[in-house]
């Protein structure tokens, strides 16, 4: 039976839409901009090799090839998901040469919730740790989780916040301790096509934005939407481990890629639509980073179906892992570091995330580039 | 143009024990569900959905609980082959101050035009009887749905505060507990445990006390205009006390029921079923929770 789906309503778009062509603000007072990006990343690496070595199972799996993930960064003794969100902070601080009492709100989006070692706290939320660790005295503060899409639905809600002029400035901030999923994971894993398999790619990260009301004229953020395709919600599920300490996730990540490819193709026609410009206007398409060989069949796939494809891709998995909510951040601030944009180049952000979440946010790089030193 | 409330509901893990096995997940996709006939909505229409729910089944920490409550009330569930508008989904954790946070979020999108029809559900359940510690919270899910209104006030302001000297407090947290006897559980297992100190209340109603005066402050509000309290904080006590340090009458304060004092995060929910907001009232939404975090919301119906 051919679904009919709800009614259409005058104007309406099935994401949750904000912004419009040329960069206006498109009904809205003012536009947004990233003003910093940050990271933290600990200073620990484990290969591929070096995980499937501690596997409790000989799985004859070369993780390396299947994925591309050729290592991760492993958190130290002294850091959790709070440390690594309140260093990836500081340091998107420092970039925005702005104070920590600007900021009118700090929304924390990490999945993870580790404080003190592998202690997970529920009560109170994380956002007031970090918040009080960085001085942010003024902000509004609270957590969200969104799964791997955490970081991009802080920044579609801080965006909404900044258009309509009821914040100024905010921040969203997550910091990702989640290696344990692989630890717990090479204790059981068996075979290619277990359940657990996602868990070994995993690294740990944070990562923070700074967005902030953009000059009149200045390019910001263009278009950002986001919508969740809910009937793949069970496809991919993290609860506190059984066989030791952190959590265990248990993923159909082959059925996830599939959905997430064909659903996300309407939505990234409609959010271009909405700007006005066509797949091969990005200068750089930054997916979220779960495994070289799904990001390239993804490109693949949507560059057939809308008739174009974006000048660069960007693959970060193969050096990093998947860092879950925060894998789009760090990789801007890499090339960001790396002085791979220029000032008019534009970027197009794509969540595909449990849930099923989709989310996209294009934007102008603009000044971002000077602020780490590679004004040209 | 203001944000109304359109209906809210809630679900007690009680009522439905004989049809139920309630969960966190079931009683918010109950209360969800009983909204929307309350409204007369289908679930289709909503735009947005907002979990704020913390204490949730199994303590599923991937993918948003919303959106496991919006495949079970089938919204918008994928993307048609006409055209139509879809539902976005995601959790809002700010403790028991996460209602009023998801509806501070909603109100900010509706007013951008962003989204037409938002809701927020909020449910907690022990996700382990008898393994957790110190798990005091009643089975219970609330949810409200809101809407943008050309003629009526509705959200007319929102202030929110932190006091982290007192963060220490409220506290729960997951944590692996070894098993030194061995036996099924094996080497161990990870084990929620709440812990609220017995001076919890006393900081609270002083917090929230001093927030109200604020918000009162900004909106230049005379407390002796307020009709209606809804102030809530996990513990009983709290509605009644900050009722008296405001000067607003007992009468006015919406109770929870019986077995539903502590009531968490669904806990404004539950005083709201039981306050009618007549048209050209006047209602403060007053919660506080662990951080020690208030929010205060001021309503004109």
């Amino acid at each position: 039976m051919e679904k009919s789906g709800p009614p259409a309503r005058e104007g309406e778009h099935w994401m949750s839409l904000e912004g419009g062509a040329d960069g206006s603000p498109n009904g809205a007072p003012y536009t947004s901009r990233f003003v910093g990006i940050g990271a933290s990343l600990p200073e620990r690496r484990l290969t591929s090799d070096e995980l499937m070595a501690s596997t409790k199972h000989r799985t004859g799996i070369d993780l390396e090839r299947l994925t591309g993930v050729r290592e991760r960064r492993i958190a130290g003794e002294d850091e959790d998901s709070y440390t690594l969100a309140v260093g990836a902070a500081r340091n998107a601080l420092a970039y925005a040469d702005c104070a920590a009492e600007d900021l009118d709100m700090v929304i924390v989006s990490s999945i993870s919730h580790y404080v003190g070692g592998l202690r997970w706290q529920l009560d109170p939320p994380l956002s007031i740790l970090v918040k009080e660790a960085i001085g942010a005295r003024r902000a509004v503060s609270f957590d969200i989780s969104n799964a791997c899409a955490g970081m991009m639905t802080g920044t579609f809600l801080l965006n909404d916040m900044i258009r309509q002029g009821r914040i100024r400035r905010g921040m969203v901030v997550s910091g990702e301790y989640i290696s344990q999923l692989g630890v717990n994971a090479a204790l059981e894993v068996r075979t290619m096509m277990d359940d657990q398999l996602a868990s070994l790619t995993v690294g740990d990260a944070g990562a923070a934005a700074i967005l902030e009301r953009a000059p009149d004229g200045a390019p910001g953020i263009e278009v950002a939407g986001f919508t969740t395709l809910a009937e793949h919600s069970r496809l991919c599920l993290a609860f506190p481990a059984r066989v030791g300490r952190g959590a265990a996730m248990y993923s159909d990540a082959r059925t996830l890629q599939e959905v997430g490819i064909e659903d996300t193709v309407p939505m990234l026609r409609e959010a271009l639509n909405q700007a006005g410009l066509e797949f091969d206007d990005i200068d750089y398409f930054i997916p979220h980073q779960t495994s070289a060989r799904a990001i390239h069949k993804g490109v693949k796939e949507f560059s057939e179906s809308m008739g174009g494809t974006p000048k660069h891709v960007v693959v970060t998995v193969d050096e990093f892992g998947n860092t879950s909510s925060t894998t789009h951040f760090v990789a801007l601030w890499k090339y960001l570091r790396e002085g791979r944009f220029a000032k008019e180049d534009r970027v197009l952000l794509l969540s595909i995330a449990s849930g099923l979440e989709v989310g996209i946010v294009i934007f102008k790089v603009d000044q971002l580039v000077g602020r780490y030193g590679h004004d040209h | 143009m203001g944000t109304i409330i359109e209906a809210s509901a809630t679900a007690r893990a009680a009522a439905h024990r004989r049809s139920l096995t309630p969960g966190a997940l079931e009683l918010a996709d109950a209360a969800a569900r009983s909204c929307l006939e309350r409204a007369e909505r289908t679930a289709d229409e909503l735009d947005l959905l907002i979990n704020a729910g913390v204490y949730h089944d199994r303590i599923l920490s991937e993918p948003a609980f919303a959106s496991l409550i919006q495949e079970d009330i089938g919204a918008n569930l994928s993307h048609p082959e006409v055209a139509g508008h879809g539902t976005f989904s995601f959790d809002v954790y700010n403790g028991a101050c996460g209602v009023l946070t998801g509806i501070s979020l909603v109100d900010g999108m509706l007013a951008s035009g962003t989204v037409k029809l938002g809701m927020v559900v909020a449910s907690d359940m022990d996700p382990e009887p008898g393994i957790s510690e110190g798990f005091s919270f009643p089975g219970v899910g609330g949810a409200i749905l809101l809407s943008a209104d050309d003629f009526r006030a509705g959200f007319t302001a929102f202030r929110f505060a932190t006091f982290p000297e007192f963060a220490e407090l409220f506290h729960s947290a997951v944590d692996w507990q070894d098993n030194a006897r061995g036996g099924p559980a094996g080497p161990g297992r990870n084990v929620l445990t709440v812990e609220i100190a017995e001076s919890y209340v006393g900081r609270a109603l002083d917090c929230a006390e001093s927030t109200v005066h604020e918000l009162a402050h900004a909106q230049a509000l005379d407390l002796g205009d307020v009709d209606r309290l809804i102030a809530t904080t996990s513990v009983p006590g709290f509605a009644d006390g900050l009722a008296t340090r405001l000067g607003v009458s007992a009468e006015l304060v919406a109770s929870l029921p019986d077995g539903l004092a502590r009531a968490h995060t669904a806990a404004p929910l539950v005083a709201l079923e039981s306050a009618a907001l007549e048209p050209g009232s006047t209602t403060l939404f007053v919660s506080a929770g662990a951080g020690i975090t208030v929010a205060v919301a001021l309503y004109r119906a």
